[in-house]
Formats: C-alpha cells, sequence, structure tokens
C-alpha cells in the first residue's frame, strides 16, 4: 500500500514539475519565435516597398509625369506672348517643385523607403495615387476594405469545400487501396497543372455562352435584385463558375496528396495494432490516424486560411470579381505602389499570425511537444 | 461514435478478464504453478496459405502450413529471416496487407473455423478477446498522441463495453502485474523507455484475458539484460494462466526459455514440430539439425556452423522438399513432396524418417 501512495506522490509532483518545465519553455520558445516573427515581416514588407517602387525607378517615371502634366497645365494657362520665355519657365519650375514636395519625391528614395515602412508597418497605407473606391474614397485602406468581402466568400466558398471535401475523400480512397476509384484519382491528379483561371475561361463557355445557365462574369446582376434573399441568391449563382473553377483545379492533386498522406500513415504499426486489437475502422480511423496527423492537418488548415484573404489574381480578373485578386492586378498594371504594399502587409501580418498560433496548437494537439526537449 | 456507445456490457467476459488478472497479481516471483492446468486443444491450423501480390509474382510466404497447440503451452516458432514466420502471425491474426495474392485454409480455434467468420464477427468475437498479439517493436505499436493507460484500457471498452474507470482500474492492475509503476497509466510512448514500453504492450495484450498471444520477436529491439526481464515475466505470466503463447523469434537461445514446443519454419513451410527438451537435444530434420549447429554455445571449442547456399526464393519455390538444394542427406526422394512422419505429439516432414513414425 506504501508503495501506492508514493507512487501518486510523485505521479502529482511529475505533473506538477512538468507543468512549471513547459510554461517556463513554452514562454521562452514563444518569445523567440515573436521577435524571429516581426523580423521575417519587417524583412519581406521591405523588400515589398523597393520591388513595388522598382527599386526607385517608379519615381522617375513619377516624376516624368509630374513635368509633362504642368507643361501641359501652363501651356493651357498663359500663351506665349503673355509672358516672357523666362517667366514661363520660372513656373514650371515652381510648379514641379511643388508637386514633387507635395508627392514627396524631393527627398531621396532610400530615405522615404524607410518612412513607407514605418508607415505600412503601423497600417498607416496612406493613400492611392490612381485608384479609387466605388464610394470614391483614395485611402488605400477603403480601398482594400471594400474589396476584402467579395474575395473572402470567393475565396473562403471554394477553399473551404476544396479542404474538407478532398480531405474526407482520400480518407475513404486511401482505404481502398489500388481500387478504381484509387486509380482515376491518381491518374487524374496531373490535371491540376491547368491553372484556374484556364478552366475559369472553359466554365464560362460552357455553362455561360453555349448553356447560358449562369452569368459570364461579376458579383450581382446590373440592377441588383430588390430583396435580400433574392441579392443572395444572384450572388450565389454569380458565384458559382469562379468558385468551381477554383474547386475543379485543385481538386484532384489535393485529394492525391491527402490519399498518400494517409497512406503513408495508416501502414504505421500502432494502426496495424489497432486493427488487430479490434477496433472498428471508424475508430481507427479517428484515434489512429487522424488523431497523430492532426498537426499536419491543421498546418494545412492554417495556410489554406491565409491563402483564402489573399484571392486569386488572375481567376477574379478573368470572372470580373470585384476582390482583392483584381485590385492587386489593377495596382500592379498602374504602378500604384500603396495598394501593392498596403495589400502584401496585411498579407504579411496574417500569415505571422497564423505561423505563430499554429506553435500554440501544436502544443495543445500533439503530447510530444509538450516535453520534448526537457531536462 | 453513437454506434460505439451500444457496445453491451459483456459480463462473463469481464469477470473472466478480471480472474486472470487476480491470477497474475497472485502469482509468486518464481515460476511454479498456482495450480494444475489442463491442456486442451486450442489452436488447430490446417493447410494454411497466405500468398503476397509483388511485380516479380506472387510470393508464397506461408505455403500451407499444419499445426495444433493445446491451451498454456507455448510453441516458438524460429527460422531464418524471410521464411514466413511474421507473414504466419499475420495469417492467423488476419492482418493482412494490402497486396494480399491468395489467402487460405483453416484455423479452428477450439471449435471455431475463424476462416469462415466476416470480418466484422471477426473484430467482435475474435480479435483481442480471443487472440492478442505482442508486436515487435513496441516503440512503433503504440499510439504516440494517445496515453498508454488509455490504450491498455480500449480493448475492454471497445470488447466487454466497460465503463472507462473501471477499464482504467484493469489497466492499473495489468501493469502492476507486469511491473509497470501505476502512475505511468498517464503518460504517452515517448515518455517511457523501451523496456517499459514492451512491458506496456503486454499488459494490453492480456488485459482481456485471451486464450492466445502471439509475440511477434518481443524482444529483438531490447537489450540483454532487458530481454531477460521480458522474459522472466513471460515466463510467470505462463505458469499462471491458461494462455497459450506462440513466439516468433530468430533468437533460438532466448526462446528456449520458454518454449515447450519449437516449430522450425523454412520457405513457407513448418517443417519440423517437436517437444523442445528434445529438439534443443537432438533436432531430427536436417535443416533443424544445421540451425542448431549455428547457435554459438557457451564454453564450448565448437565453432558455430552455418548453412551454404541460400533459401529458396519464394517466388517460385522448388518443387518437393524445398530444402533438397541446401541439404547434406540429399537423395532421388527428395524430388517429391516430402511425407510428414509423426513421432507422437511430434512430427517431421522429411524423407529421411520415412516409415519410422509411431
Amino acid at each position: 500500500m506504501s508503495i501506492e501512495t508514493n507512487s501518486q506522490e510523485t505521479s502529482l509532483e511529475y505533473a506538477k514539475r512538468a507543468t512549471r518545465e513547459t510554461a517556463k519553455r513554452l514562454a521562452r520558445f514563444f518569445s523567440i519565435r515573436l521577435v524571429l516573427q516581426i523580423i521575417t515581416i519587417i524583412i519581406g514588407v521591405y523588400i515589398t516597398i523597393l520591388v513595388a517602387n522598382m527599386g526607385g525607378y517608379v519615381d522617375t517615371i513619377l516624376k516624368a509625369s509630374i513635368l509633362e502634366e504642368v507643361n501641359l497645365e501652363v501651356s493651357a494657362m498663359v500663351t506665349e506672348k503673355d509672358i516672357p520665355r523666362e517667366m514661363r519657365e520660372q513656373m514650371v519650375r515652381d510648379l514641379v517643385a511643388e508637386r514633387e514636395t507635395l508627392a514627396g519625391l524631393d527627398q531621396p528614395f532610400i530615405q522615404r523607403s524607410f518612412r513607407h515602412l514605418w508607415n505600412g508597418l503601423t497600417l498607416n497605407f496612406g493613400r492611392a495615387r490612381f485608384m479609387v473606391s466605388d464610394h470614391g474614397s483614395r485611402m488605400v485602406r477603403n480601398i482594400i476594405l471594400e474589396r476584402l468581402p467579395a474575395t473572402l466568400l470567393l475565396m473562403g466558398t471554394s477553399q473551404l469545400l476544396l479542404f474538407f471535401v478532398t480531405l474526407s475523400i482520400a480518407l475513404a480512397v486511401s482505404r481502398h487501396y489500388g481500387s478504381l476509384w484509387d486509380k482515376l484519382i491518381v491518374a487524374l491528379s496531373p490535371t491540376s497543372s491547368i491553372p484556374p483561371w484556364f478552366y475559369g475561361i472553359f466554365l464560362i463557355l460552357v455553362f455561360a455562352a453555349w448553356l447560358k445557365i449562369l452569368p459570364f462574369s461579376g458579383m450581382v446582376d446590373a440592377p441588383p435584385p430588390p430583396t435580400k434573399w433574392l441579392y443572395f441568391l444572384n450572388v450565389l449563382k454569380h458565384l458559382i463558375l469562379p468558385a468551381g473553377s477554383l474547386f475543379v483545379s485543385s481538386f484532384f492533386i489535393s485529394t492525391y496528396s491527402w490519399r498518400t498522406f494517409f497512406l503513408i500513415y495508416s501502414s504505421e504499426d500502432y494502426v496495424d495494432m489497432a486493427k488487430a486489437k479490434g477496433l472498428s475502422d471508424r475508430a481507427i480511423e479517428r484515434r489512429y490516424i487522424l488523431r497523430p496527423t492532426l498537426p499536419s492537418i491543421i498546418t494545412s488548415f492554417a495556410l489554406l486560411m491565409v491563402g483564402i484573404w489573399t484571392g486569386a489574381t488572375l481567376t477574379e480578373t478573368i470572372f470580373n470579381w470585384p476582390g482583392l485578386g483584381t485590385t492587386i492586378y489593377t495596382a500592379i498594371s498602374k504602378y500604384d505602389t500603396a495598394v501593392i504594399v498596403g495589400t502584401t502587409i496585411i498579407q504579411a501580418y496574417l500569415l505571422g499570425i497564423t505561423v505563430f498560433f499554429l506553435d500554440f496548437l501544436y502544443a495543445i494537439v500533439d503530447p510530444r511537444v509538450k516535453l520534448g526537449g526537457g531536462k | 461514435m453513437a454506434k460505439e456507445k451500444k457496445i453491451t456490457r459483456k459480463e462473463d467476459a469481464i469477470l473472466e478478464a478480471k480472474r486472470k488478472a487476480e491470477l497474475m497479481s497472485m502469482m509468486s516471483e518464481t515460476t511454479h504453478k498456482v495450480g494444475d492446468v489442463k491442456h486442451e486443444l486450442l489452436l488447430s491450423i490446417k493447410d494454411l496459405k497466405l500468398h503476397f501480390e509483388t511485380v516479380r509474382g506472387p510470393v508464397q510466404a506461408v505455403d500451407g502450413v499444419n499445426f495444433d497447440l493445446v491451451t498454456n503451452k507455448a510453441v516458438v516458432v524460429v527460422g531464418e529471416s524471410g521464411c514466413g514466420k511474421s507473414s504466419l502471425a499475420k495469417a492467423i491474426l488476419r492482418l493482412l496487407p494490402r497486396n494480399v495474392a491468395h489467402y487460405s485454409g483453416e484455423v479452428w480455434l477450439r471449435d471455431i473455423e475463424t476462416m469462415g467468420l466476416s470480418e466484422e464477427e471477426y473484430r467482435e468475437d475474435i480479435r483481442w478477446v480471443k487472440i492478442s498479439m505482442v508486436p515487435q517493436a513496441a516503440m512503433n505499436s503504440l499510439n504516440p498522441v494517445l496515453r498508454v493507460g488509455d490504450q491498455v484500457a480500449e480493448p475492454m471498452l471497445v470488447h466487454y463495453g466497460m465503463p472507462k474507470e473501471e477499464a482504467m482500474e484493469q489497466a492499473a492492475i495489468m501493469f502492476r502485474n507486469v511491473g509497470v509503476p501505476v502512475d505511468f497509466l498517464t503518460r504517452y510512448p515517448f515518455e517511457l523507455s523501451g523496456g517499459m514500453r514492451q512491458r506496456v504492450a503486454i499488459a494490453m495484450a492480456l488485459v482481456t484475458g485471451p486464450d492466445l498471444v502471439i509475440l511477434d520477436e518481443p524482444t529483438s529491439a531490447l537489450d540483454v539484460l532487458t530481454q531477460a526481464n521480458i522474459f522472466n515475466l513471460l515466463k510467470r505470466i505462463k505458469a499462471n494462466l491458461e494462455t497459450s503463447f506462440i513466439l516468433i523469434t530468430h533468437d533460438i537461445s532466448t526462446s528456449s526459455e520458454l518454449a515447450d514446443i519449437v516449430a522450425v519454419m523454412y520457405a513457407g513451410k513448418i517443417i519440423e514440430v517437436s517437444e523442445s527438451h528434445r529438439f534443443f537435444s537432438e533436432p531430427r530434420h536436417p535443416y533443424a539439425r544445421a540451425l542448431m549447429a549455428s547457435v554459438p554455445r557457451l564454453r564450448e571449442r565448437e565453432e558455430p556452423h552455418f548453412i551454404e547456399g541460400k533459401p529458396p526464393s519464394l517466388i517460385n519455390p522448388p518443387t518437393g522438399c524445398r530444402f533438397k538444394d541446401r541439404c547434406p542427406n540429399r537423395f532421388e526422394k527428395c524430388e517429391e513432396e516430402p511425407p510428414t512422419v509423426v513421432f507422437g505429439d511430434d512430427w517431421v516432414a522429411c524423407w529421411l524418417y520415412e516409415g519410422q513414425g509411431e
């Protein structure tokens, strides 16, 4: 009996010590992770600023366009007779200098790039140069916020559907390795090398141009339906083709890779053991295949969630879907650096936060993470 | 989830499992029997075949195995690597890999022919209730993300519908019986040493009080001291329970500790079954003799022998006796399928003994 009480005490002490140790190590681990994460984000954002400004070349373009603009304005304002040539040139010079100062072009690019960096990191995106939100605002933040819901709707629907559908199909297929369905998935997986926008064009041709049952593009009909319910149905109808093309383009490769993943994990010894123990297939799947692989599944899901915020640039453009993807496409073609940098920073932050919280999730889901590497 | 909840509590089976656990905990440190144990026919295997599909053709890993086992006996299946020992265990347990080409024969467990059962019947009535197993590497055989106590208690929940707390108590008793501290119940497999994990695997195999435990090289991944420990534990268990063991190993010297009967396997077939005392001093089959001669002995000048040549391919095994190409006693008859010559409880499949049986 005495042995038992002893072992009980040690058990309690062990648990306490383990918790203390774990907390200490976790705190250290996460503070290091946080610092590294922030440094990574800063570097990433700065590179984006450099690239979006073409290393300062955008300044030259802007200066040239300001000069041209001012020249045109001045020649429209005055005639050659009224004002002497020198005065006119002085006028142009003054105006150009004024506008360049206004645009901040009087300072060297490197200096300004760091100011951009600070503004960007504090989510102070400033104003767009050319782009305007549908409500007429030039604030980058308003432009992004206005486009975000459309992207979330499209990407959320297609990606979540893709994730859960492929995961469950892969699990079912991995159970019947070598069956007809399994072979079909393997055989069709190369079709995913075709990008979603190509499927988009194809689907538009079939369902919009030929069968005429679904709309070509956009998010809602030109005069929007009067009631909320009809509006919802209308958006849904517009959603089918873009979401469908995103879904179809990744369906087979995603199923294929999950299937391979489950095949590898279902040949673990402990799965055989669970079968020998007489557990039902469902119990084996839940406790011996899904449970040990949960960290990997969560990682994949979290990265997918980050991807949802980016939007699909080309697919959105093809379908004229008013989302972030289309916005980025327009911004890039117009050198609207503020918009490019703004969307990238939001991306970077989301990715950083996701990766950071993934570590927490791992510690909850996988017991090995808690105590691994302890004294 | 709802489907699993429906399992009805099986009172008789629970009582039996508890009685066996009680027997185990009463057992003394020595290996004397608590009471007399009856020997009755437990397992009878008839012409068991298990072939695997490969690119080069079907591999006849288990090809017509016959043998019987009575209760409370330990049979050791010995043989070289690749002779089909582990496949035999898989065939008995119906743990088939994905590439099975052919699977047939009869496996009688008392009066049940298990090959005739459906997958679901087999799962419910045989797996872990009648036959359990201790795997080769307990390291990989325990689910890394479940507490070992839960894993040991799991069969009681699944098969007997025992409530969680009661099953954990039973698991605690089994832990004590195999010499694992009870507070390890809440640990994860990675927090245990290799020896402890193997003990947990043994506790898991015995928790339901099965009739037959198949041990597939249970100690080959462990050091010599831990091996000795585990074998002493197994001996004690065998001496106190009616349980039978099939021990699959290539380690003849260690297995002699536990063996009542030795079955020699060669190229997918069992070629000799002998009572262990006789076997270790005087094996009958030429292959068994060569195998015993290859075991190094203490304090003897004699060097261990090896068998020349290599085992035949199991894709296209030779006709007649499969050992004939390496056999020193080969003669014309060996081209034909060797007869089974019976000596009391023992038998050997070799032409040398034709007409000598009892």
